[in-house]
């Protein structure tokens, strides 16, 4: 059972699973592939393990080099949970660091007791309820099961600002619209600014294209046309018309459920990412292949998380269409903004029991990241996991670095990108019994294709295939290594 | 040798369930969309047909024979 749950701690962190539902609700069909990519790409992966141990002569203690790629990606992990925890805090209208410190110092209290381990099975069952509580809520404010949840969104004309929305009663900071997607208007929309302040707008009038800086004094209005563009980043409250569609969301329910991606090559390289970044974090230096009944609990886990991520992406939407704006960001998904649920003591204990989730998550994936790393140090007995000092810098750097607003999902894979470019090779293609290191060559080699094509990744990428290998590097970089390994093998059978 | 076959009729079966998706989305006249209790085929599909196969092929196929720990000791 404790095992299971540490592969689901270590695979589905805060910023993947709540990522997931986020990345379902803001692609639709192609976020609900991502999905099951995250779902199939660790059951793949588990299957690898046991056969570099095969290869590696018995006793043979597990390479630095791993040792130390897997502490960066954990550090890089963690990064990209207390990135999301700053997020959450600011989106609940409170300062970044207060998110950051919480988490971080939770988890670093963590790693300073030794039974943790015990309580990790806990923290997964408390993460588990308290994400389930907001579900069961949703679905009695919304009067749908799931499956009538899902075919109403899919049936909407288009998604409006409900009239009780914050961005329509007293309007919110356009800073907290982080999405990817422009705020573009589909309709005549008038915004107004309770605060006043300067607002950033690209006007189309006829074929011309005209950028414009409003002072608006407190209350002013402004009205926009179809194809007129807000720049985001401005500190300025503003305030949307209630019932008027909502810029940056699909053009309709169907628009959204049976939407097609045309871009297969990066889906490709995504899930190349996913597979060898879960036979690094999850395979590489593990003794033995999971159990039947191991499997199937991740399995079980797996599909589970899945299934949330679904369910809630469909019930938030429902409930509060103003998610869209701007394209949706995980930390929304703590606190739909305009969810109707019942009163103000029915909207706190969904914030709460979700925000509890997170916080469980996080910590149950803190531990078993920590003992993922402790069980590669066979010598000294898996000290390094509660290594206080090592601990306190890992979640102090990361802490500092959250400081700065990025994408959590992009940092997780760039984590997943790297720790594969350097050990997925090794660990599908073993080394030569008589030449160790070239294990740590490839690995290195790996790497350093893998640095050269995210410093890169600002070129201009070309066709579909160049964006594909700019967007996830792991696909060179896993091969480069690979032939590495490859030329190591002939020259030892010569 | 078995095991080593199993290991990559699983593999090959999970790259398969996730190729699937794609197809059912590009088939003709959107057969896809075509909405069965309320849920499309392309959703049936993707969000609970194939994660649960996924779910059960690694049980079957990627599986190892012993029990043990995964990652160290208890």
């Amino acid at each position: 059972m404790t095992s299971a749950v540490r592969i689901l701690a270590v695979w589905l962190t805060p910023a993947v699973w709540l990522g997931m539902s986020a990345l379902i609700l803001d692609l639709g069909p192609d976020g609900l592939w991502i999905g099951l990519a995250l779902v199939c790409a660790p059951l793949a992966a588990l299957g690898f393990g046991a056969r570099a141990r095969e290869a590696m002569p018995a006793g043979e203690r597990e390479p630095l080099f791993t040792v130390v790629i897997l502490l960066l990606t954990v550090g890089a992990l963690l990064w990209a949970n207390l990135v999301l925890a700053g997020d959450v805090a600011a989106w609940l209208g409170g300062p970044r660091w207060r998110g950051i410190v919480v988490a971080a110092t939770a988890g670093w209290l963590l790693a300073a007791w030794r039974g943790a381990r015990r309580i990790l099975t806990a923290l997964a069952l408390l993460a588990l309820i308290g994400a389930s509580v907001p579900l069961v809520e949703a679905a009695r404010a919304v009067g749908a099961s799931p499956l009538r949840a899902w075919d109403r969104v899919a049936s909407q004309a288009a998604f409006r600002f409900p009239a009780v929305s914050p961005w329509v009663t007293a309007g919110r900071d356009l800073k907290m619209a982080r999405g990817r997607a422009p705020i573009v208007f589909d309709e005549e929309h008038r915004i107004t600014a309770p605060l006043g302040g300067i607002l950033r707008a690209r006007t189309v009038d006829g074929n011309r294209v005209a950028d414009i800086d409003w002072e608006l004094r407190p209350g002013q209005s402004v009205t926009l046309r179809p194809g007129d563009e807000i720049e985001r980043g401005s500190p300025l409250r503003l305030r949307f018309e209630a019932g008027k569609r909502v810029p940056g969301a699909p053009a309709s329910g169907v628009a959204w459920a049976e939407a097609r991606s045309h871009d297969w090559p990066r889906r490709a390289a995504l899930f190349f990412t996913l597979l060898t970044g879960a036979t690094a974090v999850l395979s590489s230096g593990v003794a033995v292949r999971p159990s039947r009944i191991v499997v199937a609990l991740v399995g079980g886990g797996l599909v589970l998380g899945f299934v949330w991520a679904q369910t809630w992406a469909v019930y938030s939407v429902l409930g509060a269409p103003d998610l869209f704006l701007g394209g949706v960001t995980a930390e929304r998904l703590i606190e739909p903004p305009s969810l109707a649920v019942a009163g103000t003591a029915g909207r706190r204990l969904l914030q709460a029991a979700l925000l509890a989730a997170a916080l469980a998550s996080f910590l149950a994936s803190s531990v078993a990241l920590r003992e993922r790393l402790g069980a590669l140090d066979r010598t000294g007995g898996g000290e390094i996991g509660y290594d206080l000092g090592l601990w306190a810098s890992v979640f102090g750097v990361a802490g500092v670095a959250s400081l700065w607003p990025v994408d959590p999902w992009w940092l997780s894979m760039l984590a997943l990108g790297g720790a594969a470019s350097a050990l997925a090779p090794s660990t599908l293609w073993p080394a030569p019994a008589e030449r160790p290191g070239a294990a740590t060559t490839a690995g290195l080699v790996g790497l350093g294709v893998f640095a050269a094509l995210v410093l890169a990744a600002e070129l201009p990428a070309g066709g579909g295939l160049g964006a594909a290998a700019l967007s996830y590097p792991a696909v060179v970089a896993v091969p480069a290594g690979a032939c590495v390994l490859w030329i190591t093998g002939r020259r030892a059978r010569r | 040798m078995r095991t080593v076959t199993n290991r990559a009729k699983g593999v090959l079966v999970l790259l398969l369930l996730l190729a699937g998706f794609p197809l059912i989305g590009a088939l003709p006249h959107q057969l896809g969309a075509i909405r069965v209790a309320g849920l499309s085929l392309l959703w049936w599909y993707g969000g609970i047909a194939a994660p649960l196969a996924a779910c059960i092929v690694a049980v079957a196929w990627l599986s190892g024979p012993q029990a043990g720990s995964f990652d160290g000791p208890e």
